[in-house]
C-alpha cells in the first residue's frame, strides 16, 4: 500500500496550483477528447462532461508536452500500456479537485461522537479498536479533523482504542497529508485553542503536531478499483465526503457497494450534504440524528 | 487507549482464507456460497472472466439476497452484452416489483445494448412490459427515445401505455411530436386523462 513517489512534494499547502501550460501548440481534438474521458472513466470513475473540455485539454497538453510524446495519439498510447501505470498516476494527480479544510462539514463530525460512537461502542462485544475510513482523505484535513474531535469531545477515547485510516487516489495530495502542513485558509475555521494545541507555527502555515500525524495511516486506493478496495474490510465509519458528485451513477452505484463490505454489519457511511447512494441506498437504512443524516448498513445479518 | 495505528490492511488480507483460487471456475463456485458476502465478491470478481454472463444473469433470477443482486447487476451493467441484456429483460417479466425496477434501473445504463431491442420490448403483447420499456427510456441517453416515443403514441392501443409516453414527450419531446401528439388526443377524446397530458406535454415541446 505504500505509494511510489520519487521525491518530496513542491507545494505542501493547502490546495495545489497547477502551472499554466506552456504554448504547446498541441491540440486534442473532440474525438480525442471523447476516447480520453471513456478512458479516465473507467480507470477511476471521475466523469468530464463537455463543460470540463478546457479544464481536461489543458492538463492533457501539459502531459503530451512533458513526457515528449508529441501528440495525443502517443501520449494515449503511453497512457493505456505503460506497464507500471507511472503515467496514468502522474495525471490522476494533475486531474483530481483536492479542496478541502478543516472542520469542514463539522456536524456530521458532532454527529460521530454523539450518536455514532455510543452507538458503536454500546453494541460492541469485543476490545478490538473501533475502525473509521475516511476516504478520499485529500490532503489530510477531514482525517486529522476527526482525531482532534475523537481527542477534545468524545470521553470514550479514554477507553477505546480508535483507528483512522484515509486513503486517496492521489499520491501527491498523500505525501502533502503525511507532512501535515497547511495554510492559514486550510486552518480558518479551526477553533483556536485547537489550532495552538495540535499544530506547530511553520514559516508559511501550520504543521499539525507529531502525535497527530503518526495517528493516522495513509494510503493510496482507487475507489473504483477492486484489486484496491478488497482488503479494507471491518469498519465501524466510514466517511465519503465530496467524492460521489465527481462520480456518475455507474460508479457511485459501485461504490456505495463497496461500501457495503467495508463496513461491519451496523456500521455507518457519512456523506457529503450535497451526496446520495443512488439507488443502492436501498441496501442501507437512513438514519437520522439530531446532527446528521447518516447511511446504516443493517445490522441483522442477511 | 487512543488513536492508534496498526497496519491497516495486513491483518485483513491475511484473515482472508480463500477456499477457491481466483480462477473463473472457483468464482463460479463461490457465487452459491452460504455466506453473502463471499457471493458478492465473486459477483465483482466475475467481471474479469470471458463469457460469464449467462451464469450470472441464472444466478440473478435465483439469488434472495438483495445486496448480492445488486452487485450482479452492477457487473452485468459492466458487460452490457446481449445475453446479459437479455437477461435483464427477463426480470421486467418477474411478479417481484423490486426485481423489476432493479432491471429498469440497469437498463437505462444500457443504451448501446438496450437500443436494437427496444422497439421489440415496446411491442411486446404484454402492456405492462411496454410501460416498464418507456420507463427505461425515461433516463436512457440515446437520440432515438423520441421517435420511439413517437412511435408508441401513434401505434399503441393501450391507454396506460400511451399515458406514460406522452408524460415523457413532455420532458424530451421537440417540435416533432406534435402532429402525433394531436392524433393521440383525437384517438383518445374519451379519456380525459390522455386529453390533458397531451395538451401539457404540447404547451412544453422544446421548439414549440
Ligand atoms: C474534493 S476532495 C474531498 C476531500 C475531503 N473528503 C473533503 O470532503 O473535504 C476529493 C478527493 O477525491 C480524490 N479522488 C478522486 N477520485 C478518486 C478515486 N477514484 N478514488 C479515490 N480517491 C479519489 C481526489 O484525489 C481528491 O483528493
Amino acid at each position: 500500500m505504500s505509494p511510489t513517489f520519487a521525491s518530496p512534494p513542491t507545494w505542501p499547502w493547502g490546495v495545489y496550483v497547477t502551472p499554466e501550460p506552456a504554448e504547446t501548440g498541441i491540440t486534442i481534438s473532440e474525438a480525442d477528447f471523447q476516447k480520453f474521458r471513456e478512458f479516465f472513466y473507467r480507470k477511476t470513475g471521475i466523469q468530464f462532461d463537455s463543460s470540463k473540455r478546457y479544464f481536461v485539454d489543458k492538463r492533457l497538453a501539459e502531459r503530451i508536452e512533458a513526457t515528449g510524446s508529441g501528440s495525443f495519439r502517443g501520449y494515449f498510447m503511453l497512457l493505456r500500456f505503460q506497464v507500471n501505470g507511472e503515467e496514468l498516476q502522474a495525471l490522476t494527480n494533475l486531474m483530481t479537485v483536492n479542496e478541502t479544510y478543516f472542520f469542514r462539514e463539522e456536524y456530521q463530525f458532532q454527529c460521530l461522537v454523539d450518536s455514532l460512537l455510543p452507538e458503536i461502542v454500546a453494541r460492541k462485544i469485543d476490545r478490538r479498536p473501533i475502525r473509521i475510513w475516511v476516504m478520499p482523505s485529500s490532503s489530510g484535513e477531514e482525517p486529522y479533523s476527526i482525531a482532534i474531535y475523537l481527542l477534545e469531545r468524545w470521553a470514550g477515547i479514554h477507553r477505546w482504542d480508535v483507528e483512522i485510516i484515509a486513503s486517496d487516489i492521489d499520491t501527491r495530495i498523500l505525501a502533502q497529508a503525511r507532512q501535515g502542513l497547511y495554510s492559514h485558509r486550510s486552518v480558518q475555521y479551526l477553533p483556536a485553542d485547537y489550532l495552538q494545541r495540535y499544530f506547530k507555527r511553520r514559516a508559511e502555515g501550520y504543521q499539525i503536531c507529531d502525535d497527530l500525524r503518526q495517528s493516522v495511516e495513509f494510503t493510496r486506493v482507487n475507489l473504483s478499483e477492486r484489486a484496491d478496495t478488497r482488503s479494507y474490510r471491518d469498519f465501524d465509519v466510514i466517511f465519503c465526503r465530496n467524492l460521489l458528485i465527481y462520480f456518475d451513477d455507474v460508479s457511485r452505484k459501485t461504490a456505495t457497494e463497496t461500501f457495503y463490505d467495508a463496513l461491519k454489519p451496523g456500521g455507518f457511511i457519512c456523506l457529503g450534504h450535497s451526496e446520495s447512494m443512488s439507488r443502492s441506498s436501498s441496501l442501507y437504512k437512513v438514519r437520522k440524528f439530531p446532527s446528521a443524516i447518516v447511511y446504516q448498513r443493517p445490522l441483522e445479518v442477511s | 487507549m487512543g488513536l492508534i495505528k496498526t497496519q491497516p490492511t495486513v491483518e485483513s488480507v491475511t484473515e482472508e482464507v480463500r477456499k477457491h483460487p481466483r480462477d473463473c471456475a472457483g468464482l463460479l463456485a463461490q457465487l452459491i456460497d452460504p455466506n453473502p458476502t463471499v457471493r458478492r465478491w465473486a459477483a465483482r470478481d466475475l467481471a474479469d472472466c470471458p463469457d460469464i454472463s449467462a451464469a450470472l444473469v441464472e444466478r440473478l433470477h435465483q439469488e434472495a439476497d438483495i445486496s448480492v443482486r445488486e452487485v450482479i447487476l452492477t457487473t452485468l451493467t459492466g458487460l452490457g452484452d446481449a445475453t446479459s441484456v437479455a437477461g435483464l429483460v427477463e426480470c421486467l417479466r418477474s411478479e417481484d416489483a423490486a426485481r423489476r425496477n432493479e432491471a429498469i434501473e440497469a437498463m437505462r445504463q444500457l443504451p448501446d445494448a438496450v437500443a436494437p431491442i427496444i422497439r421489440g420490448l415496446l411491442a411486446d403483447p404484454d402492456p405492462d412490459v411496454r410501460i416498464f420499456a418507456v420507463n427505461i427510456l425515461e433516463s436512457l441517453c440515446h437520440p432515438e427515445v423520441e421517435r420511439w416515443l413517437i412511435e408508441v403514441i401513434d401505434r399503441d392501443p393501450h391507454v396506460n401505455v400511451c399515458g406514460a409516453a406522452v408524460d415523457l414527450l413532455g420532458e424530451v419531446g421537440s417540435g416533432a411530436a406534435r402532429e402525433s401528439l394531436l392524433r393521440l388526443k383525437a384517438r383518445f377524446a374519451n379519456e380525459p386523462y390522455i386529453r390533458f397530458a397531451a395538451d401539457l406535454a404540447l404547451g412544453r415541446l422544446r421548439d414549440a
